[in-house]
């Protein structure tokens, strides 16, 4: 599939997770991402799935604690200023849920795109949004350059006799990472300049036509973000 | 008429004190080969950068002087606009790559400078293919070796088809074999050629003229033999000659480190398969092979830094391993406290081992502030100054000039009595200067000892 319907049809993925109202639904679709996210090699797609994945459960475990829902009430605990009694009822753990499940969904979404699609074919499909798009894909791959700028440190600590672990020994490493990664930025624009880019009079490599399987997930994009918000 | 008119270049960098480029004038014919020589930071790369036009268009600072090229004034023409006449490889790969398919990258620049669609694919396929690289295409960019993806950077550049390729330090991340097979390579371009080298030897067997560099002064511009006789008095390190076997006594000191039949994978990849190595106290081996080899992996694997899927590691005391990028030495805030991470925060001892490397006056500064050169000298300190049993240096000599080169030697052969040190290095050189023993790796097969 090209690149372009293939983000259409993750994005009307993502729109149904967040205009559906059933739980069912949106569980049909975190889970019909997952298994789209599982087609990535497994070095490259655990850290998008275990950050997606913590954040829905983190939403499902906190959120019951803060809503006020009413129903069944299953557990109570102290009552704290501002935010009132800690308590879960049933309606609140459904809530909770929905919300999860929604936010997986999203995530997961991202994930298919930053893992699965060839950012390059979507960045010449740009058009005239060329430079829009293509700061979208140098910030797509920001990710997993970071994370190996990340092992280097660790890397280079550990070849020192230095463990880096927990949340102090991370946090040591953000500084550096975001020097690291505005060096490379101006290193690449140097790069960019000097391979012509920004110069007028641009042309693009010939891109293949699109088939029958794009106009279909163009078309399935459309009706996932119609029925998300009507059948859903 | 000479191709590139460069004359009364001086160049200051922003905030900076001292220029970079101090009085330069010199003139490349079409067809030429010219090497720049010169220590670390003697304004070989800003060179480049002025003739690239990106001094000062991209970098900024003071820039007086008139630089030409084909009779365009960079001063009065952006980069940009400069791209097709020029074209440009930069020292790390991995900084200059947009796209994430190898095709892509390479059809980049054509795409910038307006080549007609349907030149775009075979002008790329083309480029690749005089690279060596035809085999890359389809790879994604990411999962390539630093080795292939200098030599996709050079097919980007070549695909342009300029008038006036700038190499800086192209070399780095090649073995041998494959810095050999460029300069056969720029031998036969019918294109002039401005190459900054800090491993002479080749440079001085392919090129026709060389202009040395010292304190953003030219030195020297001089044809190849000419020059190769001013170097040999006034600078004999730049000058290898054929590498001096040391003396062939076994070393009989405890072994410190021991891999027996190891084997390790990346994912799916083989790193290195049944190889064994042992490296004794008081012994410095140099493992050399060509890229893909995995001389890396045995490195890591002997510091402990990876554990082996097949085989037995064993090593007595503590080891140390210097990475190859000295950009991961930038982790503390100044430099002394970035060689103390490794000591508990022993600041006094940070400055003795900063002293032992020469970046006496420095311990101040944000290792981020420093030269590149200056920075492979931070990241040297940081591990030597934890004085362990089993020293692993990776690529200590990249990007380093022959006169520290020299210094580096020394400095490892002094401390060698107290330790085993591995160095995994592409510089014959080099390690035919510091090592015992060399051992050679094969590509996927087991070590050769000699």
């Amino acid at each position: 599939m090209s690149p372009v319907p293939a983000a259409a049809l993750l994005g009307g993925l993502a729109a149904a997770a967040l205009l559906a109202d059933r739980t069912v639904s949106v569980a049909v679709i975190a889970l019909l991402l997952l298994a789209v996210c599982m087609r990535a090699p497994r070095r490259r797609r655990w850290p998008y799935l275990v950050g997606t994945l913590a954040s829905g459960l983190v939403l499902f475990l906190f959120s019951p604690l803060l809503g006020s829902y009413g129903g069944v009430v299953y557990w109570e605990g102290p009552s704290i200023p501002v935010v009132g009694v800690l308590d879960v009822t049933s309606t609140e753990l459904g809530e909770a849920l929905f919300q999860g499940l929604r936010l997986a969904a999203v995530g997961l979404a991202f994930a298919a795109y930053a893992l699965l699609l060839d950012h390059d074919r979507l960045l010449q499909a740009g058009g005239r949004l060329r430079r829009s798009v293509l700061a979208i894909a140098l910030a797509t791959r920001l990710v997993p350059t970071l994370e190996r700028d990340a092992a280097g440190y660790v890397e280079a600590l550990r070849g020192r006799g230095v463990e880096v672990s927990g949340l102090r020994g991370g946090a040591r490493l953000l500084s550096p990472l975001l020097a690291g990664s505005l060096e490379r930025s101006l290193n690449l624009a140097e790069s960019m300049e000097a391979r012509g880019f920004g110069r007028p009079g641009r042309t693009r490599a010939p891109r293949p036509a699109w088939r029958r399987i794009d106009r279909l997930a163009v078309a399935a994009a459309v009706l996932l973000v119609f029925g998300g918000a009507v059948w859903l | 008429m000479a191709l590139v008119r460069v004359q009364g270049l001086t160049y200051r960098h922003p905030d900076a004190e001292a220029p970079a480029l101090d009085g330069v004038s010199l003139e490349v014919q079409p067809g030429e080969l010219v090497c720049v020589l010169g220590p670390s930071g003697s304004g070989k790369s800003t060179l480049l950068r002025a003739l690239a036009g990106l001094v000062p268009h991209f970098h900024g600072g003071a820039f007086a002087g008139r630089v030409e090229i084909g009779g365009i004034d960079t001063r009065t023409t952006r980069p940009s606009e400069l791209a097709g006449v020029v074209a440009s490889v930069f020292q790390d790969p991995e900084d200059q790559v947009v796209f994430s398919q190898v095709e892509n990258e390479v059809e980049f620049g054509l795409e910038n400078i307006g080549v007609p669609p349907e030149e775009i694919r075979g002008r790329a396929a083309a480029a690749l293919e005089s690279v060596g690289a035809a085999h890359l295409a389809g790879r994604p960019t990411p999962e390539i070796s630093a080795g292939e993806l200098q030599r996709v950077c050079l097919a980007s550049a070549l695909a342009l088809g300029p008038e006036l390729l700038l190499l800086d330090e192209p070399t780095s991340q090649l073995d041998p074999d494959g810095a050999r097979a460029l300069f056969e390579l720029l031998g036969e371009l019918q294109l002039a050629v401005v190459i900054s080298e800090q491993r002479p030897s080749l440079p001085l067997e392919y090129c026709d003229r060389v202009v040395f560099l010292e304190g953003g002064r030219v030195l020297l511009d001089a044809p190849r033999d000419d020059a190769v006789r001013w170097l040999a008095r006034n600078r004999p390190a730049y000058v290898e000659t054929a590498p001096e076997a040391r003396a062939g006594e076994e070393v009989d000191g405890e072994v410190v480190s021991l891999l027996d039949d190891v084997s390790f994978s990346y994912g799916g990849e083989t790193g290195v398969e049944s190889t064994s190595l042992r490296v004794r106290r008081r012994e410095i081996v140099a493992l050399t092979g060509p890229n893909g080899s995995g001389k890396t992996t045995l490195a890591k694997l002997a510091a402990g830094l990876l554990e082996p899927g097949l085989g037995r590691v064993e090593r007595t005391g503590r080891a140390a391993y210097l990475s190859q990028d000295p950009g991961r030495y930038v982790v503390a805030e100044r430099v002394d406290e970035e060689v103390a991470l490794g000591i508990g925060g022993d600041l006094q001892r940070a400055r003795r081992a900063l002293g032992l490397v020469g970046l006496d006056g420095l311990e101040s500064r944000h290792p981020r502030d420093l030269s590149s050169g200056e920075r492979e000298r931070v990241a040297l300190a940081s591990v030597l100054v934890t004085a362990p049993d089993l020293l692993i240096l990776d690529e200590p000599t990249r990007g380093m000039d022959p006169d520290r080169k020299s210094a580096l030697a020394a400095l490892l052969r002094d401390g060698a009595g107290r330790r085993a040190t591995l160095v995994v290095t592409h510089d014959v050189a080099f390690a035919a200067e510091v090592a015992d023993r060399v051992v050679s790796l094969a590509r996927r097969r087991e070590a050769v000892h000699a």
